[in-house]
């Protein structure tokens, strides 16, 4: 089993050394390495990782999220943001003065808001947190869900391939880090950017992704 | 006595298998698998919140399963809905897949398992079982193996791999059926019944008989899931 190659696609439960170090991913039995997810095998200095492929979005502290509020209480709200579990924002912790007992007045059920995650707690529970000027309640416009293992690409290197999109469109586009990216912009032109985000997502293996995406957009401007 | 099988196959011989996955795209992983004519579709969503509530676990999640039969898929057409063969079947692939999950790394959430039977031909909780594990991994979800699983048996006098419901109902000599799934890796047994009558030493050898073809579905579950991210560039 010693064949394996760093970027090897492994399955879960297949045997990647003999002495154990876990790493990310992998698991030790009986002393040795086994593999916890079906992934890309990483074989650094530090030792053995796997990276999943797909995956549900875990909450970690600092990330920006794009959630929807799902149940509105007398002093949080209750906040979807695409994780394992609902997550909790609450009154106190937003960029304007809420009265409690009245928080439906602020921020709806439904609404959408771009807010961080600041807390974790050992049961995985998360906080949310809108304190601070770029967080804010999204207008209703369209969202779309990306495999958040995925959104590296959809970012691209610096940003090089969302800023594409966003230049094609014309749209404005918030990109969640659990996956959820909110668009707006024209109607034609959401449509086409959230086409856009979905060919990212479904051919993200794809190293001529960018030239691919490009060309989305030529064959489209020529027809018009 | 029973010499040659039904569909002339060796008597450790599968039926032709083929198994894919990442095909339904609503789903967090899915899975088909089929043998034979045997056919299971498998979806899995989440982990997500409980549903209902009190079955929260503080310290680790929790798996449901549904496992049902589609109403074309017998020759006479099975009843939509959830009767006691499908809530037994649930269990035992739930039971199975509690120990292939490492369901400690999310507490307090749920994973829903679906699988349908699209086509039966004997063996299918073990073709369920077996998409079920492959749509899991599929999902991106830990686990410590992935689940393989057969039926063997006994028919008349023979040790039978991968039995089809011809053999099942075979009379002379009685038909022994033996469901069988292993953690392939860790040679590990995590579901087996036994519907007939059969000696201590021809279980012994049924279920030996079994891991060998439970390999070779691993193999094959490997090679499926490999395939979607390999070569397509």
């Amino acid at each position: 089993m010693t064949q394996l190659k760093n970027y090897d696609i492994v399955t879960p439960g297949e045997l990647l050394s003999e002495q154990g170090s876990d790493g990310s991913g992998t698991y030790v039995e009986n002393g040795k390495l086994f593999s916890k997810y079906f992934g890309m095998l990483q074989i650094n200095d530090r030792g053995i990782s796997v990276t999943p492929f797909t995956g549900v979005y875990e909450p970690r502290e600092g990330d920006d999220v794009v959630g929807q509020v799902v149940e509105v209480s007398s002093k949080y709200w209750v906040v979807d943001i695409n994780a394992p579990y609902y997550t909790r924002l609450d009154s106190r912790d937003v960029n304007f003065r809420a009265d409690i007992d009245d928080l439906a007045r602020y921020i709806q059920m439904g609404d959408l808001i771009y807010a961080r995650v600041f807390r974790i707690y050992a049961n995985h529970a998360a906080d949310i947190s809108m304190r601070g000027t770029k967080y804010a309640k999204l207008p209703s416009k369209m969202i779309t869900k990306v495999d958040p293992m995925k959104l590296p690409r959809l970012i691209g290197k610096e940003g090089t391939m969302i800023n594409l999109i966003k230049n094609e469109t014309h749209c404005e586009i918030v990109i969640g880090q659990n996956g959820i990216v909110w668009v707006d912009g024209e109607k034609d032109k959401m449509d086409l950017a959230i086409s856009a985000i979905k060919l990212v997502e479904s051919e993200y293996h794809n190293p001529k992704l960018m030239e691919k995406v490009t060309e989305m957009f030529e064959h489209v401007r020529a027809k018009v | 006595m029973y010499e040659q099988r039904f569909d002339k196959r060796a008597f450790d011989e599968l039926r032709p298998m083929e198994a894919e996955t990442g095909i339904i795209a609503n789903a967090n992983g899915s899975a088909r698998f089929r043998i034979g004519n045997t056919e299971a579709i498998a979806a899995v969503y989440g982990p997500q919140e409980v549903k209902p509530k009190h079955l929260e676990k503080v310290d680790r999640g929790l798996i449901v399963c549904k496992y049902d039969m589609m109403p074309f898929s017998v020759p006479d057409r099975a009843k939509p809905g959830f009767d006691r063969r499908d809530m037994e079947i649930s269990d035992v692939i739930t039971n199975a897949l509690n120990r292939a999950v490492l369901l400690e790394e999310f507490p307090r959430s749920m994973i829903d398992v679906r699988v349908y039977v699209s086509q039966a031909d004997a063996g299918t909780r073990c073709a369920s079982l077996t998409a079920a594990s492959m749509a899991c991994a599929d999902a991106g979800l830990p686990m410590r193996d992935l689940v393989a699983a057969v039926a063997a048996g006994k028919i008349g006098d023979s040790i039978c791999l991968d039995l089809t419901k011809e053999e099942e109902d075979f009379h002379e000599g009685g038909a022994t059926d033996v469901p069988i799934a292993f953690l392939p890796s860790k040679n590990e047994i995590v579901l087996l019944q036994l519907d007939g009558k059969v000696s201590r030493e021809d279980l012994k050898k049924i279920v030996e008989i079994g891991k060998l073809g439970a390999h070779k579905i691993y193999e094959l579950e490997k090679k499926a899931l490999r395939r979607r991210f390999s070569n397509e560039s």
